[in-house]
């Protein structure tokens, strides 16, 4: 039995449904991520969890325990928010200290907690300041002293880093991270910023107009999306979905990628999923990472499935580590990641390397994955 | 050459210009508040002057022999109707009025600006419409309505004092006036409240609940700390309204010892008995208007930086 169990939950407001039945669980001491576009419900979802919005239907189980008729400060979790909502009229250990104020813990022992966590959080030397007079990073951390505090079951962060500069935010998010490790907690963490969902979850989940769109590991979700809003949502740069055709070579399949005023490029496809034979003559979305679609050298020199095609190089894009290359096939612009000292020149006609067995095939009609 | 040298004759007659501008703007300034402060003055002369010199002398002239005598007859002696006893009883009975309605109002309209920011409901709207009418209904056309309201009351308070022995201020002239103005007030200091929770962030509430404070908690440890500028905004408004008020205080309080201070001056300016003291009647004006102007002068300034709250984003 999962540590976090969401079962069915819906959310109406007058007739407009906000979630469409929700199904997410995560395991204790698991870092749950949700992201989406903004207005896909996540948001709302986590306020759900936090007992600031009711559910219309649905369940929602903290540790066995149906929590969602319960009032917010009777659910055993803390939240950070994006704001960081610290009280402006009290001091940085009051603030921390409220809640245990409000639940009526003694001064000795509220002191005690007060400075284990500012020693954590190394906020000692901010303690007797106001909000007013701390820099966004350090009212981030005070921000996550108050959750702290509290030794809750559940952590909810919502969207906390993004009122921060990049810098900082990139800081804030390994602070997290280790936050995570070293403390063992379950945290509910809402983003819409892929990176953050990539490096900080164990799980994700992915949403759009109220609905999950796919819920799995990172690794899953980025290597095996189920649908193209999802290949096409996670990933920087996106994912290449190219309009192309699938066509028989022989006793097995290629995919036909049209070029403007050249040949069409035809890869064959040894390794195809199975649901794409039903395909055959038909159009599908060829999906492939900027990754896979690399310099010959650069490929993977053990890679299964690796198909070679002369492509014309209309931009380079040198960005230090990489450099990023745009072609045109199928009538889309499509990027492929090179080594940062390829030999490329815009205007040319290069070799660039697909890795086939991490490409991915979806239907045009229902924008679903063919397995 | 004309190139060069037109820039700098325009800038010129700019600067004239500019000038001119000035002058005329200030000179309406200081002509418009000579306008205004002028009564002020002669009423602040003419309480410190002798009636021979009022009599005999020049109207804006300063004092030739100042006295503060007409002050101390005006606070201990002067006549109200029959009693003469000076003003400073009716110039309690004004505190003792204001002080509660101005802090019940103010706190009622902070509490509904709270419900209708933070803790909405169904129809919300229509009830903050419903109070923002109430800014707009005239004095006049509540006075028979709240007559026979405040008649019940009181009718009540006897059955009360009969039942228990005591009548809980029910039909006490100073209890009838603070509920009129509450009442009254209710509708501007919802409004005030009202715009400034608006503006609030709700995280802050959000926070608190999770944080387990109840709904009283949140209003008194994190709305009222961080409303200081509306609240002080919303205290001067009522106050100087309150105090103010002559239309209720003499329609419901208009006789006897219980008069607040505005219709106590009424009726020393109308009580003659042979010379009219004008330095005495002069003298309990300023009395009348100190209250007001000392609550301006210690607060003002909070009162025009909460005005402007909200208007840009800090």
């Amino acid at each position: 039995m999962a540590f976090l169990e969401i079962d069915g939950l819906k959310k109406r407001f007058g007739n407009v449904e906000i979630l469409k039945g929700i199904d997410v669980e995560l395991e204790k001491g698991g870092f749950l991520v949700l992201v989406g576009p903004s207005g896909c419900g996540k948001s709302t979802l986590l306020n759900t969890i936090a007992g600031l919005e009711q559910i219309t239907e649905g369940e929602i189980r903290v540790d066995g325990r149906a929590i969602n008729d319960l009032h917010p400060s009777k659910r055993d979790i803390a939240m950070v928010f994006q704001s960081y909502a610290l009280y402006p009229n009290m001091t940085v250990a009051g603030n921390i200290a409220f809640g245990m104020e409000m639940r009526g813990v003694p001064v000795a022992e509220r002191q005690k907690a007060i400075d284990k966590v500012a020693k954590i959080l190394q906020i000692g030397h901010l303690l007797q300041r106001k909000p007013s007079q701390l820099s966004g990073g350090q009212r981030q951390r005070v921000a996550m002293g108050r959750a702290l505090v509290r030794d809750p079951k559940l952590f909810l962060f919502d969207e906390p880093l993004s009122n921060l500069d990049a810098k900082l935010r990139v800081d804030m998010r390994i602070e997290i991270k280790r936050l995570h490790a070293t403390t063992g907690t379950t945290i509910v963490y809402v983003t819409h910023d892929q990176i953050e969902a990539m490096t900080l979850a164990t799980k994700i989940a992915v949403m759009r107009d109220g609905e999950v769109q796919q819920f799995g590991t990172p690794a899953e979700i980025y290597n095996n999306p189920t649908n193209v809003f999802v290949a096409d949502f996670m990933g920087s740069p996106a994912m290449n979905l190219i309009p192309a055709k699938i066509g028989a070579n022989g006793s097995g399949l290629s995919v036909v990628l049209d070029r403007e005023a050249r040949q069409p490029i035809t890869l064959s496809l040894p390794g195809a999923p199975a649901g794409l034979a039903a395909f055959k003559d038909k159009a599908v979305i060829f999906g492939v990472r900027p990754e896979a679609l690399t310099d010959p050298e650069g490929a993977e020199r053990n890679g299964s499935e690796i198909a070679t095609a002369d492509c014309h190089i209309e931009v380079v894009e040198p960005a230090g580590s990489d450099t990023f290359a745009v072609t045109n096939l199928g009538g889309k612009g499509v990027v492929a990641r090179l080594r940062a000292d390829a030999r490329i020149q815009p205007g040319t006609s290069t070799p660039l390397a697909f890795n086939l067995s991490k490409a991915v095939f979806f239907d045009p009609a229902t924008e679903k994955r063919i397995l | 050459m004309s190139a060069i040298t037109s820039p700098a004759r325009q800038a010129s007659s700019g600067v004239s210009a500019r000038t001119i501008n000035r002058i005329v703007i200030y000179g309406l300034l200081a002509l418009f508040a000579l306008f205004y402060l002028m009564p002020l003055f002669v009423m602040l002369v003419t309480s410190f002057k002798t009636m021979d010199e009022i009599q005999n002398g020049n109207m804006l002239a300063l004092p030739q022999s100042p006295t503060i005598a007409p002050w101390f007859k005006a606070w201990g002696e002067t006549c109200v109707g029959l009693t003469c006893a000076g003003i400073k009883g009716y110039f309690w009975n004004s505190i003792k009025m204001v002080v509660p309605a101005v802090l019940i109002s103010t706190l009622l309209g902070a509490l509904n600006g709270y419900v209708l920011t933070k803790w909405r409901f169904r129809g919300h709207t229509l009830v903050f419409a419903m109070m923002l009418f109430a800014c707009f209904i005239p004095f006049q056309s509540v006075l028979l309505p709240m007559a026979t309201i405040l008649g019940s009351i009181g009718r009540f308070g006897v059955t009360l004092r009969n039942a228990t022995g005591f009548n809980f201020g029910l039909g006490n002239s100073t209890v009838n006036l603070v509920f009129v103005h509450v009442v009254y007030g209710l509708g501007f200091t919802t409004l005030f409240f009202r715009n400034y929770y608006e503006a609030f962030p709700t995280e802050l509430v959000k926070a608190a609940q999770v944080d387990g404070a109840s709904f009283f908690q949140i209003f008194r440890r994190i709305m009222l700390p961080n409303s200081m500028p509306i609240f002080v905004v919303t205290v001067i408004y009522q106050f100087t309204n309150i105090w103010n008020d002559f239309l209720f205080a003499s329609a419901y309080a208009g006789t006897g010892d219980v008069m607040p201070m505005t219709v106590a001056l009424n009726n020393v300016v109308n009580t003659s008995t042979g010379v009219v003291e004008y330095n005495v009647n002069m003298a309990a004006a300023m009395i009348a208007a100190l209250p007001t102007l000392l609550v301006y002068v210690v607060a003002g300034r909070y009162f025009v930086r909460g005005l402007m709250a909200g208007a840009v984003k800090g």
